[in-house]
Formats: C-alpha cells, structure tokens, sequence
C-alpha cells in the first residue's frame, strides 16, 4: 500500500477519488485518523486505545475547510499559547516563525514599525497582525503595534531573542 | 426572438425532468439512499409507459442532453484516472482487483449465454453484472464513515481496477455491438479503434502540456467553455468513427488528467457533470416500461441473487489476501456490491443497437435492486459478519 511517512510518527494513504488519510498517534494511546477530501472537507477518525489494526473507529466528527483551518490555528497556538510551552516555536530549516504578545509595558507598544526599525535593528520581520478578530497581513512600516497585538515573526532562529528585547521586553517578575 | 424558438413545452419538460429526479433523489436520501437508481426511477415514473403525470413522452426528446450527461460521466473518470494510483497498490492489489473482476465478468457471461438471448446481450449483461458503481461506492464509503476502516484502501482499489477495465470493456464492446457482419469488417472495426486509442493514449504520454495550453485560460468562464467544447468535440469525433462517444470522452480526460490544470477541471466540471448525469439516467428510466421489468423478474433475481454470492466470495478472497478479519472481509464483498453508472451506460449503448429488447428492462430492475439492496446491505455488515463460517477468514495478520 502507498503508505510513506512524511514525518517520524504521521503515516498517510492515498484514497484514490476521495482524498489522503493520515494517522497520527495521541498521547493517551488513541490513534486520530483525518481524512483530506478533495473537495476541502476533513473527517477526523478517533480509534480507541489498545484498538486492533483492523477494528473500525467509533467516534467522528467533519469539518469544512474554512473549520479546519480555524482548528488548525487553534492546535498550532495562534490564539493562545500556555506558558509552559511559550518557548517552542515553528522552525523550518532555519527559518523560524513565532507568535508573541505584545504587551502595555513593552519596549515596541505605541510605536510604529519604521520607529522601532524591526528589520534593521533585529533583522526579523512582522509578516502579520492579529488585533481583535481583525488581521493585518504584511504590516506597512507606518503601522503603530498597540498593547495587546499577537505578531507573527518569521526570520532566523539566532535574531529571535534580539527581537524579543527589543519589542516585547522582558516581562515583569 | 428569431432563432430562439417558443421553447416552452420542451423547457417545462426538461425542468420538470430534472426537479422530479431531484425532488425522488432527496427523498431516498432520507432513508439512505444512492441517487442514481432514484433518478431512473423518477424516469420511470414520470415516463410516458407508466400511469399519471408523463413529463416527456419520448425519452429522444432529451437525447442529446442525456447524452451530454454521458459524455460527461465519462470524462471526468478519465480526469480522475491516474496509474500512480493502480501501481502504487502494489501487485497485492492488482490481484485483488483481477480476482473480482474474473468473477464477476466470468459469472456475468456464463449467466447472458444461460439466458439464451443472444451472444452480444451476454457481453452486454456481463458488464452490466460485472462493474460496481465507483460514485455510489464512494458516497457510501463516506457517509458510513467508514474512510478510516482497515478494508477501505482496499475497496478503493478495486473500484481503481474496475474503472480501468470499464474503459477497456466499453472500447471492446463498441465494435461487437455495431452489428459489423464478417471477419475483415470486424478486424477493420477493433483495429480503428484500438488506432484511436493508442492516438490518443500517446498525446496522454506526451502531449498533455499542449493541449491543456491550448484549452487553459486563467479566467474559469473561458475555461469551462474550451475544456467542456474539446470533451464533447472528441467524443463525436470518436462516435463517427465507430469507437462511441464514451471511449472519446474517457480518452480525453485521460489526456487532461495528465496537465497541471487537471485539478481544477475536475472541479469546474463536477456541478455539470452531476446535472446532466442526472438528465442521462432520468432518460434512460423514460425508456423503461414497468411491464417489461415484471416480465423478466425472474433472469433479474437470479443475476442479483448471482452478484451477492460473486462478491462476497470476491470480497472475502480479497480480504484474505489483505489478511482482514471477518468484519472488514465482509464490507468489501457487500460495498462493492452497488451498481450503477456503468450498467446504465452499458445498457444505453446497446439499446441502439437492436438487441433484444428485454437487455434494458432487466439492467434496469438489475440495477434498481442492487443500487438500493447494496448500500442497505453495507449499513448492516456487523450483523452479516458474525454469520460468515471462520474457515473462510484468514487467522492471521498480513501475510
């Protein structure tokens, strides 16, 4: 069977005339199953710990497209990430992408990204701007960062804690 | 208003052909059922062999329409046709494939020569038995929730073989239905269209870039109209020259299938393709009279009754193959079992070609029973499951 695994623990199947179907363990022993329709639509599969191979799943749910990229966003820590992981970021070779807050005391709150010179200073670059439920896709120079904006960067791994202090600062304590 | 003529009847009874299928079709998927039995039967219903309301009197009316939707069907499985899919399968699959196909076409043939209706209605009728529906297949497979499944790589695999071999039966029944009389003639008959094939077979190989070129445009209104113009275009072309418009159609999304643009003309053309598919079948059920499909419930009991013991027995080889247990062993055999689509297209195209008259009546009770039979089947194969004997199950994993 066409399986491959494109990464250590996600294996995928070709459906021929429906979509592909990856298999990614869960960390209570449950396996998730989510099928990629052609059409945009994603069914995802829950099988039972200690499931057999061939036992089929009890639990399934589908979402649109539209959903399942808000899911996505939601498991990847767009909205909101715990403190404990606060520190993982996205890393692609050696580009690297993160959220960060920024906050009312932050070195960056009330300033405009040409002021702050991001780019020149910290070499990182603010790609978005989620401000309320708006976003603001590939921010001008003009635009001012307000208190409470999530950024997200993309730039080298090395630049990142530049970037941190001199945009979001240190928080307090 | 000079050349668009007072339309009128013809525009009622085409929209009250489709709103029929339609409004049939979405009651039946209340109690779960496949749509295109239910828009033959609104076909059936509505037709001018049965009492009441009679939408259109002749199903030649909408022939071209109908054959349209044919044209259609056909060319959007050549768009989703990929070999990557059969070799990547494996060998594995490829067996499991042939042993359904063995049977079914085997058991299919050996029934039409039972029948004595004649040696062409027999390769007619083991098409029609042999070849399960891959939309009603797919829809099943999904709303049953079943893609998850252990069986489900595999039952999708076999309806990868099947489609090919479609393709292949349709190219060979051509000539044998065309009546051609005489060895010269007939080899004349196989070698055009087999010429016709391997033609169009190469621009597939290595010329799919030109000829989405020539058809892709950025803007999807242009598109559709070169894409759907170069379908229909082939396909008669194909027609004239005596290989049917439904090789042609498959040939050319074939080649389509094989341009970076094939994606999105697959989706441009879906919401066509279910319209008209839908005035095909609602046609074919115009032509159906009730009375005919009474006088031969017998042969189509025993082709249905022949059908569920081909595939469960497929079903199970299969699974054996795969090592599946009881369960899963049982979905195959029971959701391959659906027919649809090719049956109807197989029946269409010989009713042209005056054979007995009893072919379309029979594939159309075929068709109706196990369409309806087989997605009710498949919902129940937990309960089936427990009853197959065990020796028939392989104990093991994959071997």
């Amino acid at each position: 069977m066409n399986e491959h695994q494109p990464s250590a623990t996600v294996s995928e199947v070709v459906l021929p005339g429906i979509g592909r179907r990856y298999t990614l363990p869960a960390a209570d022993g449950t396996h998730l199953v989510v099928v990629v329709h052609h059409s945009g639509r994603r069914d995802i599969y829950v099988l039972p710990p200690g499931a057999s191979p061939d036992e089929s799943p009890t639990t399934s749910f589908s979402l649109t497209d539209d959903q399942a990229r808000r899911l996505g966003a939601v498991l990847g820590g767009a909205y909101f990430k715990p403190a404990v992981v606060a520190d993982v970021e996205t890393v692609i070779g050696n580009l690297l992408i993160d959220w960060v807050t920024v906050r009312a005391d932050s070195p960056g709150a009330s300033r405009s990204i040409a002021e702050l010179e991001i780019r020149r200073r910290t070499r990182m670059t603010v790609v978005a701007i989620l401000r309320d439920s708006d976003t603001v896709l590939a921010p001008g120079p003009g635009e001012t960062l307000r208190a409470g904006d999530r950024l997200v960067v993309v730039g080298r791994q090395e630049d990142l804690g530049a970037f941190l202090r001199h945009v979001v600062g240190v928080p307090d304590g | 208003m000079s050349w668009v003529f007072p339309m009128g009847d013809e525009l009622i009874a085409l929209g009250g052909a489709f709103l029929a299928a339609g409004v049939v079709a979405r009651f039946g998927r209340h109690i779960g059922l496949p749509t295109i039995p239910l828009f033959m039967l609104a076909g059936i219903v509505f037709g001018p062999h049965t009492p009441g309301v009679a939408l259109v009197e002749d199903p030649r009316d909408l022939a071209l329409l109908a054959s349209l939707g044919l044209v259609l069907l056909l060319f959007y499985l050549g768009l989703e046709f990929t070999l990557s899919d059969l070799i990547g399968g494996g060998r594995r699959l490829v067996a499991a494939g042939s042993i359904y196909l063995v049977l079914n076409i085997g058991g299919g043939l050996a029934f039409g020569f039972a029948l004595g209706w004649g040696g062409r209605e027999a390769l007619v009728i083991a098409g029609a038995l042999a070849f399960s529906s891959s939309a009603i297949v797919t829809k099943l497979l999904v709303e049953l929730r079943r893609l998850a499944n252990p069986e489900t790589r595999l039952i999708l695999g076999i309806i990868v073989v099947e489609d090919l071999c479609v393709a292949l039966y349709l190219a060979i029944l051509q000539p044998v239905l065309s009546g051609i009389q005489g060895i010269a003639p007939t080899l004349t008959s196989f070698g055009k269209a087999f010429a016709f094939l391997v033609i169009l077979g190469a621009i597939a190989r290595w010329g799919a870039r030109v000829v989405s070129r020539l058809v892709s445009s950025d803007d999807d209104e242009l598109f559709t109209v070169c894409f759907v113009g170069l379908a229909v275009l082939v396909a008669g072309v194909a027609d004239e020259l005596g290989v049917s418009e439904a090789i042609g159609a498959f040939m050319i999304g074939v080649v389509l299938a094989g341009s970076p643009s094939a994606e999105r003309i697959k989706r441009l053309v879906l919401p066509l393709r279910d319209a008209f598919a839908a005035v095909f079948f609602f046609a074919f059920g115009l032509s159906i009279n009730v009375g005919d499909v009474a006088s031969v419930a017998g042969p189509i009991g025993a082709a249905v009754m022949l059908s569920l013991v081909l595939n469960v027995a497929a079903g199970l080889a299969a699974a054996r193959l795969y090592g599946l247990r009881a369960e899963p062993a049982t979905n195959v055999g029971f959701t391959i079992l659906a027919r649809g689509e090719f049956s109807l297209i197989l029946a269409a195209m010989a009713t042209g070609s005056g054979l007995d008259g009893r072919l379309s009546p029979f594939v159309a009770g075929y068709v109706l029973v196990l369409a309806i039979a087989g997605p009710l089947l498949t919902s129940r194969t937990a309960s089936i499951a427990r009853r197959v004997p065990a020796r028939l199950i392989s104990q093991g994993g994959p071997p």
